[in-house]
């Protein structure tokens, strides 16, 4: 069983093509992704438009790479599969539409994935977890704790009321001047500074609702730069440190509180995973791994390049929804919000 | 020659299947929005009835633009796929030279333009004399400006802009014949285009003739020493 997927959801362009190994887990037959950042950059962030434009310019090349380096044709594929949402909706309708026409054309099954969903299933992908777990799912655009109880079965536990974390990584490195994309920015400049020397707020931490709040976290480090400006190149390593421990405190204790939520929901998880872009960071991860091993569970965290957006994702996804039959027909539509829990649905 | 012709640069989703000069099979769905979830489809329906179905094609043409931002993606992305899927070229076809293609086949002794509604008092505009020589290239002009620099007529306008321009042009007195107010191109037209188009050349890239909206953003950074 093989399956074509397509990503095109925020500023990645990916194709990739995967296959089932034997033991269960994904075979990666390939992975190609062109990343817009240089076109994004002068701006400090994603411009829908801008990545719309660089998106269907490419994603035709990226699919005939993806089939090649998979050494596969269309014929020799299952099904076609593109992530119709939620993001970018000028984006989305660029992968979207080219999953719909390809499969149209060579006669393949054609599966819509929610791109939460993709995140949520790659660690079963790479290292064959099985259900229940608890997930955290940390991006640019999204922060949510899930119950993944099976294919299409989220109960989300928790999320974030105002910023997500990677976004608030990068609005923090915008206001300190730090070139884009901004996280793993702060996290190099948090490895030289002082945790301690800002007094910064853990918004949330101790409530029991699983939820997140960073955009007060955020503000506070804006009043403190703003405070002590102009900034040394001291100055600018202290503030991400004690930035980047706070989020490390918070994370920690809202995903405590997850998992508490999580055995109420849905019983015993098996292990604890974290994807997006934010499981790169390896502050929060060391925070992580101490409160899995408290809770005696696994950490699992797919590898940095299966954690930010990527079309393998997207193939696994489709793989395992084709497996219990679920595709869906060519008027599909793109969706710029698409709640997981409504993927259930499908 | 078997060509697919596709459009959903304007407001209409479009796809036809012209062989020679035999339209086999043709469907096109007036349509504000929505051309991402119709298309397909309606390619699929078009398609149904070619006997041969995508093997038989010999080349996708496609409306590259002027026109809605998304929509002209939606065409586009749609084309590439199906020439990469099939094993054919893509070209493209710019919105204003399918509006102005039947004008030139009427011929006459009139400038021909067409115009597309581009919103604010603004056109997509192209201009060219009865030999087919350029006046104005397509560019993304004001109403007003485009009626400047027409000159004198006399002209024939096609596009969804043509009723503005036509007025704005008689308001100076200018002999302006509106010959098709239609708000998309006739897709037999795209596919005709498209027939003739060097694939060399007529790439299948987006003729967007408006930068994106956005600026640079600095003024949310702190000093710095």
């Amino acid at each position: 069983m093989r399956v074509l997927g397509i990503e095109t959801t925020c500023d990645e362009t990916a194709a990739a093509v995967v296959g089932l190994a034997g033991d269960g887990r994904g075979a990666i037959l390939s992975n190609e992704i062109l990343s817009q950042i240089t076109e994004h950059a002068a701006y400090g962030g994603v411009v829908p438009e801008i990545a719309a434009r660089a998106h269907v310019e490419v994603v035709d090349r990226l699919v005939a790479r993806a089939l090649k380096a998979a050494d596969v044709s269309l014929k020799d594929i299952d099904a076609v599969a593109a992530a119709a949402g939620p993001g970018l909706i000028g984006g989305v309708i660029v992968g979207l539409t080219t999953g719909k026409a390809l499969s149209l054309v060579s006669g393949k099954p054609f599966i819509a994935v929610n791109h939460l969903e993709a995140h949520a299933l790659t660690a079963r992908m790479t290292d064959g977890v099985a259900f229940p777990y608890l997930l955290l799912l940390a991006s640019g655009g999204h922060t949510q704790l899930l119950a993944v109880r099976g294919v299409g079965d989220y109960v989300r536990l928790g999320t974030t009321i105002d910023d997500a974390i990677g976004e608030a990584f990068d609005k923090t490195a915008k206001t300190l001047g730090l070139p884009y994309p901004g996280g793993p920015e702060v996290e190099r400049q948090a490895l030289q500074g002082d945790p301690t020397r800002f007094a910064l707020p853990r918004p949330l931490v101790g409530r029991p609702d699983p939820d997140f709040s960073l955009s007060g976290l955020k503000t506070a480090v804006r009043i403190e730069a703003e405070r002590i400006a102009p900034l040394s190149a001291r100055d600018v390593a202290d503030l991400c440190a004690s930035f980047q421990a706070a989020v490390v405190d918070v994370v920690a204790d809202r995903v405590r509180m997850g998992l508490r939520a999580f055995r109420q929901k849905a019983g015993h998880p098996t292990a604890l995973v974290v994807a997006g872009g934010v499981a790169a960071n390896q502050a929060i991860r060391r925070g992580l791994t101490r409160l899995a091993s408290e809770a005696g569970l696994p950490l699992v965290t797919p590898p940095p390049a299966l954690c930010t957006d990527n079309g393998a994702m997207i193939a696994w996804a489709g793989l395992e929804r084709l497996r219990l039959g679920l595709t869906d027909d060519l008027t599909a539509p793109a969706r710029a919000r698409w709640p997981l829990e409504a993927a259930s649905a499908a | 020659m078997r060509v697919l012709g596709i459009d959903t640069a304007l407001g209409a989703c479009s796809a036809c299947v012209l062989d020679g000069s035999t339209v086999v099979a043709e469907e096109t769905l007036v349509l504000d929005r929505g051309h991402a979830e119709a298309l397909l489809p309606l390619i699929e329906r078009v398609m149904a009835a070619v006997p041969g179905g995508f093997e038989s094609l010999d080349r996708v043409a496609v409306t590259v633009g002027p026109g809605s931002f998304t929509g002209l993606r939606v065409g586009i992305s749609a084309a590439r796929a199906i020439g990469l899927a099939a094993g054919v070229p893509v070209v493209g076809v710019t919105t204003l030279s399918a509006f102005l293609a039947p004008l030139v086949a009427a011929g006459g002794n009139r400038l021909n333009a067409a115009a597309i509604d581009a919103r604010h008092g603004h056109l997509y505009f192209q201009c060219i004399a009865a030999g087919g020589r350029t006046i104005v290239p397509a560019r993304h002009v004001s109403v007003r400006d485009a009626a400047r620099v027409i000159g004198s007529g006399p002209m024939t306008i096609a596009g969804s802009g043509a009723a503005i321009l036509g007025n704005e042009l008689r308001n100076l007195g200018v002999d302006a014949k509106i010959a098709d107010a239609e708000i998309a191109p006739h897709i037999a037209w795209v596919a005709r285009l498209g027939m003739a188009a060097d694939p060399a050349t007529a790439l299948p890239k987006p003729v967007y003739l408006r930068a994106p909206d956005a600026k640079p953003q600095e003024h949310m950074r702190i000093p710095r020493r």
